[in-house]
């Protein structure tokens, strides 16, 4: 269990994502007030100042402070803490190690080819970047290179053809950073094609090589050391340098790319230091030991050679200038129909075309993306063959649009497939805002989650396919408690807890009452208009119990508002969880992220809360949890290494939030359902274990010539198979 | 001194002549009959039962607070399941009986009592669903015909307001004239100009959560009127215009009846029929914006039974259940049609050819 998004596509990670066809939701990100940063500043001025020159100026200035202060070192001043450019006011001429920029000006040849401002950036952050010898390499590191892992894709795979997809809007970018960018389409550039320096294997707990040959975690757990594969190369011919990984931190703190997200996701307080050794090799310390380093640090290179002026023209320069990538697919901006479709060719050249576990991958020539805005109508194109390949999660989709016997399937022409994965679900759950009356009462908590008929829901709207979620965390493996059950409907239990809130007598319209004539009424608030109906039916059911639900569906965005705002009293929502080793309690349930007051400041001595604290906007605990047990139990598990402790403590704090009964799982799906033409031709397996998303490890392949034959057959109406074509792949199911 | 109400000769014989039209006369009395019909749709469709019998004592479930279970012999505290109850006699052959309306839903309930019941039953008499079920096993025609309710009230209110409102600002450019009329003018000219769907998307979307439906459905009136009273307001302009220039008009005044008067008690009598003959078309209006909205997701706030969502569900499964579509849009044709035969036939008799006097 690893998490390949968490490079890739880390915004995702981070964010709620829509599901379901609606794969376009973006995070509301913390927008910086740009004209406060002092380098956009200056680079607007920067249009009439000649730059050259301020730089040329800038440097003579450090030179001259420079000089100045080895002179008062030399006086015995000890107390000015020495900065790095100092170096560069020494007589020396030759590089130290460490060094970037030699007295004259002159860089390090790994940096050599590095633009001003990265030089000095790096010199800058002399505790964050450094150039060492190789003789520096520790020589006892047990360096692996993912050879005893086996390939999860076919032999038998043919290249060519064109895949045809669709995506619900056309890209607003094709920048891969900065506003608009984090669209469907995306996925297309980074997580199915661009490669990383090492991959998560989708089968097994090891590794895979991407972008490095092979790797070494040092002896402290923190440091990963990479070598990088010789052949590895962008599109644009250029080789991808060790030095790309240095620039990646310079492009991604910068300001210019206008993305706080990323700009925090890469800050120094994560990334203790990154040092080149030589062209192709280099290491990463990450600021814990964690077990899964090795994916944590596994980062994407920025091509250096691309933004050599990265400034505040970032936005417009790049909008549609697709960065030469280290996979296999490309976007020619001659392939691009504005509006209407993207056409990813495949290189012919890739570098890494015969390489194991990446040479019987990515077979299409093409990847021909159309836009089609509703998702009905792209499945009745789906029907007619112009989309190959349909994701069928949908109820209705699966039973009724295309039922077993439909004539495409019982021909042969179409294979309808479930295949079970081992990925952690998607959180659905309602997520109970504990700071609003009447929610703030335990006991009324616990009896709304009695209330909620969520085994109807499945039995009935879902048909038996998904199962119950029990936990927050389920799906981390060990990790994820054995036993723990979310609590079932029962009107009888529910009354009860209720009645111990204080609700106990039923108005005229059969729904609760307390002692003040306060209706036990609340609002649930959602921004998913597709799960409407189960919303209605936990509505009438809740009835029963005598608790009234009102429902707010509203527009995604407007929801995810409401909900940072704090202002929901029960919000349904899901997180996407990417394949991780350990689940994460801190964003979402420790209180510190509810309220502004930090620490143990917002309780009172017997641990209940202080009166007045100041509601925290803006974050993940959604259930506004704040309880000082759960606050210390999370504080010990984030900086724990040791992964026998941690799953300890993840199956204790999954009981404490149970208990505290913030949190009604609902639903997860154990499988991914798919339509696909059978010019589609798929591994033995189908895919791998962690798959997804039918697109994520492109192991799939198109048939050329089966697709000539099955659109004859249709033609004269003959079938090509038997028997219906549908298909369960058990192999990873979980019981 | 209470004049005794009488209609004035003119609008007699305009209401005659609307009689005389029989296609939108007759469009009328259904479109009447049919939301009278509504009103009282909670004794013809209703999961309640109309009489239940037991225990020597006669219930009248229909109107007023829920009746619990326990009350007949049940195990549950919640409200009964009359069906269930109506089947719990029948098989005990006891005395006691149940007397169900024609169909025995609401709109809410989800009928999953059989095992198999998954969404979208097909249309059938033995289960006592006339046009099928929509994708939670809600009965079809419960929700046709309580959207019908709602969408009608919502419609007159909305023509209420709409008048109430283009009226005033009318009479009062009209009568004033000068500058009141052009500066009045242009600020409804402004005001037209703002997008209506937008801003209803906008203001719907920021409505405070906590409103019960009832406030969530009547903002929604006014949204929907705040944005759409600009059309109606020219024509009483034009027409106040015409009216004051005749010499009734200069004789209150020289009488000394005040503005006010003059306006209301001596104008708009005769500016209204010019205003009538508008006014099923904004009832048609009003219900095509409402189902729109529904349809859009702006509208009603769910579960409320509405037309736009049974349309938008009918449509994204027009395969698997055709019955959901042809019975909204059978219904929504034919209000719509009703409606439009009783405007034709309304501007047909007040059409003022037939009437006027010009001195």
């Amino acid at each position: 269990m690893k998490s390949m998004y968490l490079r890739i596509n880390p915004f995702l990670t981070a964010s709620l994502i829509l599901l379901a066809g609606c794969d376009d939701h973006k995070l509301k990100q913390p927008r910086e007030d740009v004209a406060k940063t002092s380098s956009e500043e200056s680079s607007r001025d920067g249009r009439e100042i000649d730059r050259e020159f301020a730089r040329t100026l800038a440097r003579e200035f450090g030179r001259e402070f420079a000089r100045e202060f080895a002179r008062q070192l030399a006086e015995g001043n000890q107390s000015i803490a020495v900065p790095t450019i100092a170096s560069a006011g020494t007589v020396d001429e030759t590089l130290e190690k460490g060094e970037f920029v030699n007295a004259n000006g002159r860089a390090h040849p790994l940096i050599a080819h590095c633009s001003e401002d990265v030089l000095e950036f790096y010199s800058k952050h002399p505790d964050a970047f450094s150039i060492e010898n190789t003789s520096a390499i520790p020589a006892d590191l047990e360096w692996e290179d993912g050879s005893d892992e086996s390939e999860f894709a076919s032999p038998k795979a043919k290249k060519g053809g064109t895949w045809n997809v669709f995506m619900s809007d056309f890209p607003r970018t094709l920048r891969t950073i900065g506003p608009d960018a984090n669209g469907a389409f995306r996925s297309y550039l980074l997580d199915y094609n661009a490669l990383s320096l090492v991959m998560p294997h989708p089968n097994s707990d090891g590794y895979y090589p991407g972008l490095a040959k092979s790797w070494a975690v040092g002896k402290d757990g923190k440091t990963v050391f990479f070598q990088l594969d010789p052949d590895a190369r962008y599109s644009d011919g250029n080789p991808v340098r060790a030095s790309d990984f240095l620039f990646t931190f310079y492009f991604m703190r910068s300001k210019h790319v206008q993305a706080p997200w990323y700009n925090d996701f890469y800050g120094k307080d994560k990334f203790l230091k990154v040092t080149l050794y030589d062209e192709k090799t280099l290491s990463i310390k990450f600021y814990k030991a964690k077990p899964d380093v090795v994916e944590r640090v596994s980062l994407r290179p920025i091509p250096e050679h691309f933004y050599i002026e990265l400034d505040g023209e970032f936005l417009k320069k790049y909008q549609w200038k697709p960065e030469p990538t280290t996979g296999p697919y490309v976007a020619l901006p001659e392939n691009i129909d504005k509006g209407k479709s993207v056409t990813l060719v495949r290189q012919k050249d890739w570098w890494a075309n015969q390489k194991k576990f990446h040479r019987y991958r990515f077979n299409p020539d093409r990847i021909h993306v159309t836009v089609i805005r509703d998702y009905n109508k792209a499945f009745e194109i789906f029907l007619k063959g112009g989309i190959d390949m349909f994701g069928l999660a949908k109820t209705e989709f699966w039973y009724e649009k295309i039922p077993d016997e439909h004539p495409l399937v019982v021909n042969g022409y179409l294979t309808k497939l479930t295949f079970f994965n081992q990925i952690p679900p998607p959180s659905y759950a309602m997520r109970i805002n504990s700071q609003k009356p009447p929610l703030d009462n335990k006991d009324a908590r616990i009896g709304l989650h009695h209330a909620m008929n969520f085994d109807l829901i499945l039995k009935k709207i879902f048909r038996g396919d998904y199962v119950r979620m029990n936990t927050m965390a389920d799906g981390y493996g060990a990790r994820s408690h054995p036993t723990l059950r979310a609590r079932e409907f029962s009107v009888e239990k529910a009354t009860e807890y209720f009645a111990k809130a204080g609700y106990s007598k039923r108005g005229p319209d059969g729904i609760l009452v307390n002692k003040k004539g306060e209706r036990l009424s609340v609002e649930v608030m959602t921004g998913y208009k597709h799960y409407e109906d189960v919303l209605v039916v936990l509505k009438e059911e809740a009835k029963k119990a005598g608790l009234e639900l009102k429902l707010k569906i509203l527009e995604r965005t407007a929801a995810w508002k409401t909900a940072g705002e704090k202002n929901h009293q029960v919000v349904f929502s899901a997180f996407n969880s990417f394949v991780e080793l350990f689940p994460r309690f801190w964003e979402p349930y420790h209180s510190d992220n509810a309220y502004e007051e930090t620490g143990d400041s917002k309780f009172e001595a017997d641990g209940s809360l202080k009166p007045n604290l100041t509601t925290k906007p803006s974050t993940n605990n959604f259930t506004q949890t704040a309880v000082r047990e759960i606050d210390h139990l999370i504080d010990l598990y984030r900086p724990e290494e040791d992964l026998g402790k941690i799953t300890e403590m993840a199956h204790q704090l999954s009981t404490m939030i149970h208990d505290h009964g913030v949190y009604v799982p609902a639903w997860k799906k154990p499988w991914l359902r798919v339509g696909h033409w059978n010019w589609v031709k798929f591994p033995e397996d189908w895919g791998p274990k962690e798959t997804r998303d039918y697109e994520e490890f492109q192991v799939f392949w198109i048939e050329e010539s089966a697709k000539d034959k099955i659109l004859k057959a249709q033609k004269e109406g003959k079938p090509v198979a038997e028997k219906p074509t549908v298909r369960v792949y058990e192999k990873y199911k979980n019981n | 001194m209470i004049r005794k109400p009488s209609l004035n000769p003119i609008t007699r014989k305009k209401l005659q002549r609307f009689r005389s039209i029989k296609r939108g006369y007759w469009s009328f009395l259904l479109l009447f009959f049919l939301f009278g019909f509504s009103l009282l749709g909670e004794l013809f469709v209703n999961k309640r039962a109309l009489l239940v019998w037991h225990e020597g004592e006669l219930f009248f479930p229909t109107y007023g607070s829920q009746i619990a279970g326990k009350t007949f012999g049940l195990d549950y505290e919640y409200e009964t399941n009359y069906r269930e109850l109506k089947r719990k006699f029948q098989e005990d052959d006891s005395s006691h009986w149940v007397l169900m309306p024609p169909v025995p839903y609401d709109p809410f309930e989800m009928d999953y009592a059989k095992e198999d019941s998954t969404g979208f039953s097909p249309p059938s008499l033995a289960d006592g669903h006339f046009c099928g079920t929509d994708k939670t096993e809600r009965d079809v025609l419960a929700r046709l015909l309580y959207g019908f309710r709602i969408a009608m009230i919502f419609s007159f209110g909305y023509l209420i307001l709409i008048y109430i409102i283009a009226i005033c600002a009318g009479c009062l450019m009209g009568y004033f004239g000068g500058k009141t009329d052009i500066l009045g003018l242009r600020l409804v000219e402004i005001w037209a100009n703002v997008p209506f769907l937008y801003m209803v998307i906008i203001l719907v979307s920021v409505m405070p959560g906590w409103w019960g439906i009832g406030w969530q459905v009547a903002s929604l009136l006014f949204i929907m009127v705040l944005f759409s009273w600009t059309g109606m307001t020219y024509y009483v302009r034009a027409a106040v215009y015409k009216e004051k220039a005749r010499d009734y008009v200069a004789a209150a005044r020289v009488l000394g009846a005040s503005p006010f008067r003059v306006i209301f008690r001596h104008l708009l009598p005769n500016v209204i029929s010019t205003l009538v003959t508008f006014a099923p078309f904004t009832v048609a209006a009003a219900i095509s914006s409402i189902t729109a909205l529904d349809f859009l997701g702006y509208g009603l706030p769910a579960p409320t039974p509405s037309w736009g969502e049974l349309l938008k569900q009918g449509v994204s499964n027009l395969r698997i259940a055709p019955w959901i579509v042809i019975s909204t849009v059978s219904a929504l044709v034919l209000t719509l049609t009703l409606v439009t035969f009783v405007g034709e036939a309304v501007r047909e008799a007040f059409d003022p050819k037939k009437f006027s006097t010009y001195e």
